[in-house]
């Protein structure tokens, strides 16, 4: 305890030196920026109702951070005196953790003499500048912060905070004057050439180019500007008479070579046939996917012909037992006999429909199916009274080769 | 062919040269460094096609004594040098200088994308003379004219040059966009205003938009892009060649080292940002009392079996 009583004190005793120097500096800015921007703004009423303005809300803000509790007492203090408690804070990390009550202790003392600053800037406005200044010092400060950030700070923010801040930048140099002067010493002297010796066009209005990551409005804005220049030149070129398209019977040796070109084709042509094949794949993969659902389709198809064509034979063969009494005009009638027709022929089809396959049938013709088998092979009177010989049985006569001298001629 | 046309259209040419006395001669010495990837040197090999002026050498040696190529191009009868220098084996720098005592303009080159692997359908006469276009943008500041005339004199054919070929037919287009001067090269390609060709190429983009204006009833100017594609950061502008004080310095530019760096280091504050997290987590889990032994080390028990038979 006694150790960090010791310690403290020395650091009250630093602290405040440091303290006042620090101040003492930031007022000396301060004043040269008020300065200067005095000089900057001309309308030097209108600035006056600024300052006051601003000191107002000064005021204000500290009145206001005053009242507030003793814990809210030190954001108070980190406003009022801005910058220079933050370079404390900086130069002194330990002095804020290891004896936070010394801090407080200090920190009331301070925000006391503060108080009675207020007062004075209350009751005698004659303290005017002392809070101009602090008010300076904040613009200032915030200023410094916006602007001075080196590189090296960055990277230890997080990368959300890295957009806001603007980095470090070089010195700029651009001496006009000598570049002015590198210019006229190369320039052509455009006046006195012709067109068609330089050949150079200015657009008239700049490119804009609202996002350069656009790729297609990009590429867009480039072409029409170059196409402007090319129109441009067209007339210009034609005025002076210089040939300018090529005509088309005129050879020569191209920028891209002929195999350059080949490849360029190949690829367009490969290009347009893997586009083709991904259509073709896309459709065979839809089909299959509807394919199963086709198919159901049909076979419900074929369930509904059927069950209707047996509805017709139903109403048919009501229709026969003569119970019908509704068909009784002439087109009934009519389109009923073709009906019947069809149920006629349906009905045998039905009936002996089912021809048995021919093996089958030549098996029934051969060993017999159904009826008397004896004696089918014996003669009876008809066989015995046909005068037809055996039947002959024509085999298929052979090709006959052909003689030697027509072989020989054949080949 | 050159030749012939030449001859027959010659009348036309000599009255041309009666009228105007001046001529604007232009020689390019188009060179590297040693160290330069494919890509660097195919942009290099397509500029050296588009320039018939230009005349290209082999690369140079050192990267620090740049003053020599003022003797080189003295001794190749040039007045404009374009050295590209490359860096670590990937960024790459172009150097525009007019010596003897000109100004030098150094740039850093980025996104390129040379002929060969942009697959473009454009294609020019080799030799034929550009027209250059510029933005306005660039008339607006002192360095940027400098620029702009150096561009003029370095990719503008002179009329008389030796390989030049009679037709204009591409145009270089010179923008400046986000700080960056951004160069594309079209082929012009004009048609009558009834056949109009269906764009039956992946450039939809290029070609779609083409305002269809006639131009004097005669013929509608189209532009098909030949390549390459490159972006250029001006860094640097000298007042002498390769030498002498700087005149601009562009303070937006940064180097690429930096951005790596930066991006080396974010990465490793995230690691460390990680840690620092968990071992916070940990040592607040720990007073709360949430771990087995309130993250500490378990104390040793004075009748476990290791204290007691030791």
């Amino acid at each position: 305890m006694a150790r960090s009583k010791l310690k403290s004190a020395l650091d009250q005793y630093r602290g405040r030196n440091i303290r006042l120097e620090k101040q003492r500096k930031k007022e000396k800015e301060a004043r040269k920026r008020k300065e200067q921007r005095q000089a900057a703004n001309q309308d030097g009423g209108n600035e006056g109702a600024q300052v006051e303005e601003q000191k107002k809300q000064e005021e204000e803000g500290e009145e206001v951070a005053v009242k507030a509790n003793g814990q809210t007492k030190n954001k108070a203090q980190a406003k009022t005196n801005g910058a220079a408690k933050d370079a404390e804070a900086v130069g002194e990390p330990d002095w804020e953790t290891d004896d936070s009550e010394e801090e407080l202790d200090s920190e009331e003392e301070r925000t006391k003499a503060n108080l009675a600053k207020l007062e004075d800037s209350d009751s005698e406005g004659s303290s005017e500048d002392d809070a101009d200044d602090d008010g300076e010092e904040q613009e200032g400060a915030a200023e410094e912060e916006e602007e001075d950030i080196p590189l090296s700070d960055i990277e230890s923010l997080a990368s959300a905070d890295k957009e806001d801040v603007v980095p470090h930048q070089r010195l700029t140099i651009n001496n006009t004057t000598a570049l002015t002067a590198a210019l006229n010493r190369i320039s052509l002297p455009y006046s006195k050439l012709a067109f068609s010796e330089h050949q150079s066009i200015t657009s008239d209005e700049p490119t804009e180019i609202a996002d350069v990551d656009d790729d297609l409005n990009r590429e867009l804005a480039f072409y029409k500007q170059s196409l402007a220049a090319v129109k441009d030149a067209r007339a210009k070129l034609k005025q002076e008479g210089v040939p300018f398209s090529r005509p088309a019977d005129y050879f020569a040796e191209m920028v891209k070579s002929d195999e350059h070109m080949g490849k360029i084709k190949q690829k367009l042509i490969d290009d347009a046939a893997a586009k083709k094949a991904a259509a073709e794949a896309r459709r065979q993969r839809d089909l299959k996917k509807f394919g199963k659902q086709v198919q159901v389709a049909k076979l419900q198809e074929r369930a509904k012909e059927k069950r209707e064509t047996l509805e017709k034979i139903n109403i048919l063969k009501r229709k026969r037992q003569g119970a019908d009494p509704t068909n009784a005009t002439e087109d009934d009638d009519l389109f009923d006999v073709e009906l019947d027709n069809a149920a006629k022929s349906d009905r045998r089809r039905d009936s002996s429909g089912k021809q048995p396959n021919f093996k089958r049938q030549k098996k029934d013709a051969k060993y017999g199916f159904g009826g008397k088998k004896r004696h089918a092979k014996s003669n009876d009177a008809f066989s015995t009274s046909d005068t037809r010989g055996p039947k002959r049985v024509k085999t298929k006569a052979k090709a006959q080769r052909p003689g030697k001298s027509r072989r020989a001629k054949k080949v | 062919m050159a030749a012939v046309y030449k001859t027959l259209s010659g009348d036309s040419n000599k009255h041309e040269k009666g009228t105007e006395g001046r001529k604007n001669r232009q020689r390019v010495l188009i060179l590297s460094s040693r160290g330069v990837t494919y890509r660097h040197r195919h942009l290099l090999q397509d500029l050296y096609n588009l320039m018939p002026h230009s005349r290209k050498e082999a690369k140079l040696d050192t990267k620090t004594k740049l003053y020599q190529l003022n003797e080189l191009a003295e001794l190749y009868n040039c007045n404009n040098v374009l050295f590209f220098e490359a860096r670590k084996g990937k960024d790459l720098y172009a150097w525009m200088s007019k010596p003897p005592n000109g100004p030098t303009v150094k740039m850093y080159i980025q996104n390129i994308h040379t002929m060969e692997e942009l697959n473009f359908i454009g294609n020019c006469l080799k030799g034929s003379r550009p027209i250059l276009s510029f933005d306005a943008a660039f008339e607006k500041q002192a360095h940027l004219r400098v620029i702009k005339e150096l561009f003029t004199q370095m990719f503008g054919v002179p009329k008389t040059s030796r390989k030049v070929k009679p037709f204009v037919d591409h145009v270089m287009g010179f923008t400046i966009a986000d700080g960056k001067v951004w160069v594309r090269v079209y082929q012009i390609s004009e048609s009558e205003p009834g056949k109009k060709k269906p764009a039956a190429n992946g450039e939809a983009e290029e070609t779609a938009p083409a305002p269809k204006k006639k131009k004097g009833g005669e013929y509608d100017v189209e532009l098909v892009e030949i390549g390459p594609r490159f972006v250029m950061t001006p860094i640097v502008i000298q007042e002498s060649s390769f030498g002498g004080p700087i005149i601009y310095e562009n303070k937006q530019f940064v180097s690429p080292n930096q951005i790596r760096a930066d991006l080396r280091k974010a990465k490793a504050g995230r690691y460390n940002q990680r840690t620092e997290a968990q071992l916070e987590n940990k040592l607040k889990r720990g007073e709360l009392g949430l771990n087995t032994h309130g993250g500490r080390k378990k104390e040793k028990d004075p009748l476990s079996d290791s204290v007691l038979f030791a």
